[in-house]
């Protein structure tokens, strides 16, 4: 198992239209007249820069994939069929984690409070966007260094809580990543704190022509 | 080789590079979990064999296989140790197979992982890391280096600064860029090439990133400010999923189609990335002799960069504003927080001055007593967090201009080196070094020269050293010396005659606007006017405050008047947008919004006064409710369900309304009316273990607004208390959230509870794992989102009146 990484005050582009897709916004259909672009684009802003994305990520070593499950060289069994399925190519899995700190959240917490829920909706949004921007960089990042090794990242990734992967797969992760180091703790409900984090796993796949 | 002789290889030719090797020697069984530069070194006779092919398909620069041999890297197999000795022996290796027709280059890449302050390694860390690197190739005999696969422009500088503190053999550069040109870390093609190109890369390029097609406009964008050759060396194509495995699928013929387009962009040099092979090389040596490279440009611009973004500069170009503001003398606020180290009021002048239009920042850390080197490189990497534009680095202190320059990662200006012997020597040989601009003070050591043709003999005398170093005139603001018109005299006369003279003999140049008027009221007049002057004079670039209106509008219409802002485009642009603003502050008697659509469109500034308004007019407050207010919020909400509006507009929509119904407030109370929130009563919590509440916040605020009584008792509430709160509150629904499905368990604790404790209250949930099944249940009634928790709320209290009517 390779020593973890941790990157930190990373800028990802983020995909704005991604964000307005959380917030339920439809093109064509939903209208925006020129003060509410000016806010969403102002908060959207904002939301960066209250995101000092930290960011890591690890190699773990794959010792056998069955149909459901997955067994990690450290003897970590990861469950799940479509994981299972994700990984059933790779020797290879990189842990992944990306988290956007806690002061985005406390702004959101804080304009709650002062009757400004339609702002804090926004930042809510683009800091789940920025976060997960910030695995789409590591995803970038590594697959940059795999290339030259005739390896490639799979195209897709799986975070607990999504598809068959239980959340409580989460500690796993949160244990193998060691995400206190990057302010991040887990619930005993396997919730992350600060709560625009999240983990995820992705495997690595020879390129062979 | 020298780099002389580098150079001249370009002169009349597409010299022709290596394709992959790494996956040629997985295919010769090069096993894909070993350290590939230790295998090589063990295994000299595969690497030769792929090596000798591609010479023999007309590679004439072959890169040894080192990519990954820096220390930092090689730390990772525990082969630290063996970084010298392994380097070394793999460009003897390389050496072998090059056989003399073709230039061996020394190969080193990232240590994969990012620099201070995105990751952990330290800047002299990395230089450290590549220089025993670079010592091996060195000893292995190389002719030159290459410098290639980068995605961060620090760590690049870093292996450049290596190789230049140990030799002064050639170093080619290549960057990996993404899709959107730029590389992962931000950098755009063109800033690439102005660091490095300055830094001291004697050709700079692209490789790997995709395919050869996006390369062709990389190279479209770099050519007309590369003073050095480029170098174009793409994958062949993107990786895909074919037949259940992953490839590389561009074939030779579709590859090589491209070679006359990158050198048509610029391309000098030609080569291949992941993915290719020999053939692929054999065939773009055979395209490439038909084809003449472009030489590389004499650009005449001055040309600054952080490592997000370039500024040009010229006299004919619009006037770079330079801003004035990082800078402690005069400010005691900005000296307390230098010496406290508190950065953050540094980031908000860089920001202030980047909002009011200054494209670089004069940095300067000169507090008495401080450890200047220490707080300026602190200040340079707190302002390029907080903005990309480029800095001047303002500092008589070598070390602190070193420290500074070292560590900032684009091309700087150095404010600045005058003909004093002291900073000749000192300083001028530090921009020479990291490649950066620098301000040319006409001083020397026997003070401020009062004439203009003084001056300029100065200009000539630091131009010449300068010169020495390889710099040329456009590496130079030549500083006209402002000083103060206070004492009469001819001084501001004086200094135009030297912008005029260095306009006229090809120099940009600067001047500190503020010292003319010092000593004079009204200073702003002064410095306004003799701005105005300057420009006229050909002044490129000015240090000024960008906070001042004044001094921004005159630089804008001098823009105009000098034709520097081609057709007043910019003018027009930023005028434009001013005036509108103007306009619409103007326009006292612009139509108030009437109540209602104040709640359509979401003016919780407005709605105070339009509710005020009809109180005045006699309307009851029960009216504004019933007539204004619930149309309003009820046209909202169809208009969110017919997805016209989306969640932030049905939320400002419901914060004007609560505003409206907090002005109401009073005159309900002393009227006695109904006022709303008398449709039912609901307590709302997130469950106990779950944290997240947004979206159960948005519930209770939509609840409120459509005439529900919400108690709310937030986020991870146990069972028993939801239910004595329902019990105590005689609720009609109790509303529960649960994000994950690790604490959705606890809703039907809680409508097992309610039964139990004989509560009527209907039970309500919601949240991003539910689903109408679940909630079925238990008994309970599942919303997807907030608007249709409203709804639900209605239907279910409607329900219960039919009961109890029944």
């Amino acid at each position: 198992m390779e020593s973890i990484k941790v990157l930190q005050g990373i800028r990802p582009s983020y995909n704005r239209n991604l964000i307005l897709s959380r917030l339920g916004y439809k093109r064509g259909t939903t209208g925006l007249d020129e003060d509410f672009r000016k806010l969403l684009d102002d908060t959207i802003q904002r939301a960066v820069s209250l995101c000092p994305l930290v960011l890591a990520y690890r190699m773990v070593g794959i010792e056998a994939c069955a149909e459901n499950s997955v067994k990690l060289e450290e003897g970590t069994v990861l469950s799940g069929k479509g994981l299972s399925m994700l990984l059933s190519q790779s020797q290879q899995a990189v842990l992944m984690a990306s988290t956007a700190g806690p002061r985005i959240m406390e702004e959101i917490r804080n304009l709650m409070d002062n009757g400004r829920t339609s702002e804090a909706v926004i930042l809510d949004a683009a800091a789940s966007e920025i976060a997960d921007a910030g695995l789409d960089f590591l995803m970038d990042y590594i697959g940059t260094f795999l290339r030259r090794r005739g390896k490639a990242l799979t195209r897709h990734r799986f975070s607990p809580g999504y598809g068959d992967v239980g959340i409580e797969q989460q500690a796993h992760l949160a244990r193998l990543l060691e995400i206190d180091r990057l302010g991040v703790t887990l619930t005993e409900t396997y919730m992350l704190i600060p709560e625009k984090s999240v983990l995820a796993v992705a495997g690595i796949i020879e390129i062979t022509g | 080789m020298t780099r002389q002789e580098f150079r001249a290889l370009f002169s009349n030719r597409v010299v022709i590079l290596d394709g992959a090797t790494g996956t040629q020697l997985i295919k010769s069984g090069m096993p894909v979990e070993t350290c590939p530069e230790k295998w090589a070194a063990e295994n000299p006779e595969a690497l030769i064999a792929v090596q000798k092919n591609y010479v023999e398909s007309g590679t004439r620069i072959l890169y040894t296989f080192t990519m990954g041999g820096n220390a930092i890297k090689l730390a990772e197999y525990g082969l630290r140790d063996q970084t010298r000795e392994l380097n070394r022996r793999l460009a003897e290796i390389t050496k072998e197979a090059a056989a003399g027709k073709a230039l061996v280059a020394g190969d080193i890449s990232s240590c994969g992982m990012l620099l201070e302050p995105y990751g952990e390694v330290g800047f002299e860390e990395s230089v450290e890391g590549y220089k025993e690197q670079v010592r091996g190739l060195l000893e292995g005999g190389v002719d030159l280096f290459v410098i290639e696969t980068m995605l961060d422009i620090q760590e690049t500088r870093a292996a450049l600064i290596a190789i230049r503190e140990l030799c002064d053999l050639p170093v080619m550069v290549t960057m990996t860029f993404e899709d959107g040109m730029r590389t992962l870390m931000g950098t755009d093609p063109v800033t690439a090439l102005v660091t490095l190109q300055s830094l001291g890369a004697d050709a700079v390029g692209c490789n790997c990133s995709s395919g050869p097609a996006e390369m062709v406009d990389i190279l479209k964008a770099m050519k007309p400010y590369a003073r050095v050759p480029l170098i174009a060396k793409p994958n062949a194509g993107k990786p895909r999923l074919v037949d259940g495995k992953t490839v590389f699928n561009m074939d030779v013929e579709t590859f090589c189609s491209y070679a006359p387009l990158l050198i048509e962009a610029g391309a000098n040099a030609l080569g291949g990335c992941c993915g290719t092979a020999p053939e692929y090389i054999r065939k773009l040596s055979r395209l490439a002799q038909n084809f003449s490279p472009q030489k590389p440009a004499k650009p005449i611009l001055g040309m600054v960069s952080s490592n997000r973004q370039t500024v040009f500069i010229h006299q004919e170009l619009p006037l770079t504003v330079i801003g004035e503001r990082l800078n402690p003398t005069g400010k005691k606020f900005l000296r307390e927080a230098l010496v406290q180290n508190n950065m953050d009021k540094v980031a908000q002048l860089a920001r202030e001055q980047m909002e009011a239009g200054a494209a670089l920042l004069d940095v300067n850390a000169g507090v008495p007593g401080i450890d200047e080197p220490r707080v300026l490189v602190n200040m340079v990497r707190a302002v390029l967090d907080a903005v990309p534009l480029p800095l001047c680095l303002d500092s008589s202190n070598p070390e602190a201009l070193e420290a500074a320059l070292r560590i900032y990662p684009g091309r700087a200006v150095i404010n600045s080196v005058s003909g004093e012997k002291v900073k000749m020597e000192k300083i001028l040989p530090l921009a020479a070094k990291y490649g950066a601009m620098f301000i040319l003070l006409p001083i020397d050591d026997n003070g401020v020269p009062e004439t203009a043709e003084e001056r300029i003999r100065i200009i000539g005398k630091v131009y010449e050293a300068a010169r020495v170093y390889g710099m040329e005139k456009e590496d130079i603001l030549v500083d006209g010396v402002v000083m103060t018109v206070a004492t009469g005299g001819q001084a501001a006369g004086e200094t135009l005659k030297v912008l005029r003279w260095c306009t006229e003999n090809g120099f940009n140049t600067v001047v500190g606007l503020s010292n003319v008027s010092f000593g004079l009221p009204a200073r702003e007049n002064i410095n306004a006017a003799f701005l105005a002057m300057a420009v006229a004079n050909g002044l490129s670039t000015a240090i000024l405050n960008p906070n001042s209106q004044q001094l921004m509008d005159i630089k804008r219409a001098s823009d105009v008047l000098r034709a520097r802002d081609v057709d007043a485009q910019e003018y027009i642009r930023h005028y434009s947008t001013v005036e509108a603003k103007g306009v619409q502050a103007a326009q006292p008697a612009k139509a108030k919004p009437s109540v209602y659509d104040a709640v359509l469109k979401g003016m919780s500034d407005e709605i105070t006064d339009a509710v005020l308004t009809d109180l005045d007019k006699g309307i009851s407050p029960q009216d504004i409710i019933d007539n204004s207010l619930i149309p309003a919020i009820q046209k909202v909400g169809t208009l969110y369900e017919e997805k016209k509006y989306f969640l932030p507009q049905l939320i400002k929509g419901a914060e004007a309304m609560q505003k409206a119904m907090e002005v109401l407030g009073p005159y309900l109370e002393r009227d006695a009316v109904a006022g709303i929130g008398k449709k039912g009563r609901i307590v709302i919590a997130t469950v106990k273990g779950d944290i997240h509440d947004i979206g159960k916040n948005i519930v209770a605020l939509l609840l409120r607004n459509y005439g529900f009584e919400v108690l709310d008792l937030g986020k991870d509430v146990p069972a028993d208390r939801i239910i004595q709160a329902a019990k105590d509150n005689n609720a009609d629904i109790i509303a529960l959230s649960a994000l994950m499905t690790t604490t959705m368990v606890e809703m039907p604790k809680v409508a097992r509870m309610a039964s139990e404790a004989g509560l009527e209250a209907r039970i309500m949930v919601g949240g991003a794992v539910l689903d109408e099944e679940y909630a079925a249940s238990f008994g309970a009634y599942y919303s997807k989102d907030a608007y249709s928790a409203v709804k639900l709320a209605e239907s279910l209290v409607q329900d219960t009146e039919s009961n109890r009517q029944k």
